[in-house]
């Protein structure tokens, strides 16, 4: 902008300074015409030439020679066309001529090749621009349909997905549940049997240590008594003593 | 200073009228004036040439100002008086407006100096020009006496006033348009290069003087130089706009 603005400067300057010559480009000026008209001065039936002839011509129409005033006139009407400025406002022929004939040309010129050439160009390029902003449009139309359809088949996926890995995780807990009912049954089969044989084992234990114990205190006591405990009822009688005995003496 | 006292000034006439340098003598009499709308013919076609010869997509140089000059003519002046039926003046319109710019222009182009239209031939010879265009189109449009009555009797006016109305509209039709045309871009034209003249004449004669304040007018000079070429193009529009509108209202009478 700054580079424009510089430039238009420049030529503004450029130009002016030209311009300044234009007092040179003026033609003649009154003054030089006149002078011109005297220098020239040339008059029939009167002597000399320039300023010679004019003043010639004077002392002969001072002496009201013959023609001297008419003559007079004409050389005076030719200085007053010194100050005679063609009218500005009149055109000239010839600026007609080659003024209109230039136009004429030109506009010939213009309506017949330049102005439709140019005139294509911009449309074709107008079209051409405006070809491909249609064309974006339709490639942006099309990805957008493009990515609507992948964005709808990806919400497919995932309710799909989500679907699957419901199912799968209702199946995981059907699975479980049946497991793990199936290994609490198992668990509480097996206490149970495990009670079951604890209890058999203990009874088993229990029977074998009252049969061991009553005979140890049968023995002890035969050894004791140095007798045989005939009586069934005492014997029953001594050995639950005993073994009362000892269960308290064990716990003590 | 008795230098700047001694300042004169060359008469109008002599700063507009140019001595014959090509066919002295005949019809065909060739001067500066003439020179300068032959040149405003080679600048126009010029660059419409090479404007149409180069199909670059962004535009630049000759084919960029030919484009915006369209566009231009088309936009601000064909569109805003005609409306789209006009785009067939187009040719025509942006002919005028380059003419007459190129012819303009050369009032401050170094060594020519010289605005053609201000001289009255060739503003002169375009208003009858348009002046002839807008008759025919009006003539097409609606008919020779349609055209005539619409013109004549405008639509709207009480009836009596057309005694008052009709001979002031055939006067502004027949003569005022085509001469209020032409008197206007010459007498804009002739104002300028007096203008110019003036501040030149009085720069270099101070400048000659030694009289330092010369830098004052030479600096109105520098002012007036680019007001010349904005005044050129503002011509130029005010032409062509004017044309489209006598355009406009031999085509729409109702407006």
């Amino acid at each position: 902008m700054i580079r424009r603005l510089l430039a238009a400067a420049s030529l503004v300057l450029a130009a002016v300074v030209f311009n300044a010559s234009v007092a040179g480009a003026v033609g003649e000026t009154v003054g030089s015409c006149i002078f011109e008209e005297l220098e020239e001065a040339s008059f029939a039936g009167i002597d000399g030439e320039g300023l010679d002839a004019v003043k010639n011509l004077k002392t002969a129409y001072k002496n009201e020679a013959e023609g001297a005033e008419d003559i007079k006139k004409d050389f005076e009407s030719d200085l007053e066309g010194c100050l005679d400025a063609p009218n500005p406002i009149l055109p000239e022929t010839t600026e007609i001529i080659w003024g209109g004939g230039a136009f004429v040309i030109l506009l010939v010129l213009m309506r017949w090749k330049l102005f439709p050439v140019v005139r294509n160009l911009m449309e074709q390029r107008t079209q051409r621009i405006q070809d491909s902003i249609d064309e974006a449009d339709k490639t942006m139309t099309e990805a957008a349909e493009v990515k609507a359809s992948y964005e709808a088949e990806l919400a497919d996926a995932k309710t799909e997905a989500a679907r699957i890995l419901d199912t799968a995780r209702e199946q995981a807990g059907v699975v479980r549940a049946d497991l793990q009912a199936k290994a609490e049954a198992d668990i509480a089969e097996m206490r149970e049997r495990a009670a079951l044989d604890v209890e058999a084992s203990k009874r088993q234990a229990i029977a074998d240590l009252q049969s061991e114990v009553a005979e140890i205190a049968l023995g002890a006591a035969e050894a004791v008594l140095g007798r045989t405990l005939e009586n069934p009822e005492v014997q029953h009688q001594l050995i639950d003593d005993y073994i009362a005995r000892v269960g308290a003496n064990q716990q003590d | 200073m008795s230098q700047v006292l001694a300042l004169e000034f060359p008469p109008v006439t002599h700063l507009f009228q140019w001595p014959d340098f090509l066919f002295t003598d005949t019809p065909l009499a060739l001067n500066k004036t003439g020179l300068i709308h032959v040149l405003a013919l080679l600048l126009t076609a010029g660059l419409f040439w090479v404007a149409g010869r180069r199909a670059a997509l962004v535009p630049t140089g000759a084919q960029s100002v030919a484009e915006a000059g369209i566009e231009f003519v088309e936009n601000n002046i064909v569109m805003q008086t005609i409306g789209p039926e006009g785009r067939r003046f187009l040719p025509f319109l942006t002919t005028l407006f380059f003419f007459i710019f190129f012819s303009n222009i050369f009032g401050v182009i170094p060594i020519f100096q010289f605005p053609a239209n201000s001289r009255m031939a060739m503003p002169l010879v375009l208003a009858l020009v348009v002046w002839g265009v807008y008759h025919v189109v009006g003539i097409r449009a609606q008919g020779f006496f349609g055209y005539i009555k619409a013109s004549l009797f405008p639509p709207g006016v009480p009836k009596f006033l057309y005694i008052l109305v009709t001979p002031i509209e055939l006067i502004q039709i027949i003569l005022i348009r085509p001469l209020s045309l032409a008197v206007r871009l010459w007498a804009n034209m002739v104002a300028g290069h007096l203008l110019l003249v003036a501040f030149a004449v009085l720069s270099a004669a101070l400048w000659g003087a030694g009289f330092i304040p010369s830098a004052l007018p030479f600096f109105a000079l520098i002012l007036i130089t680019a007001f010349e070429i904005f005044v050129s193009a503002l011509q130029a529009f005010v032409f062509t706009i004017l044309t489209a509108v006598y355009i406009s209202g031999s085509l729409h009478p109702e407006h």
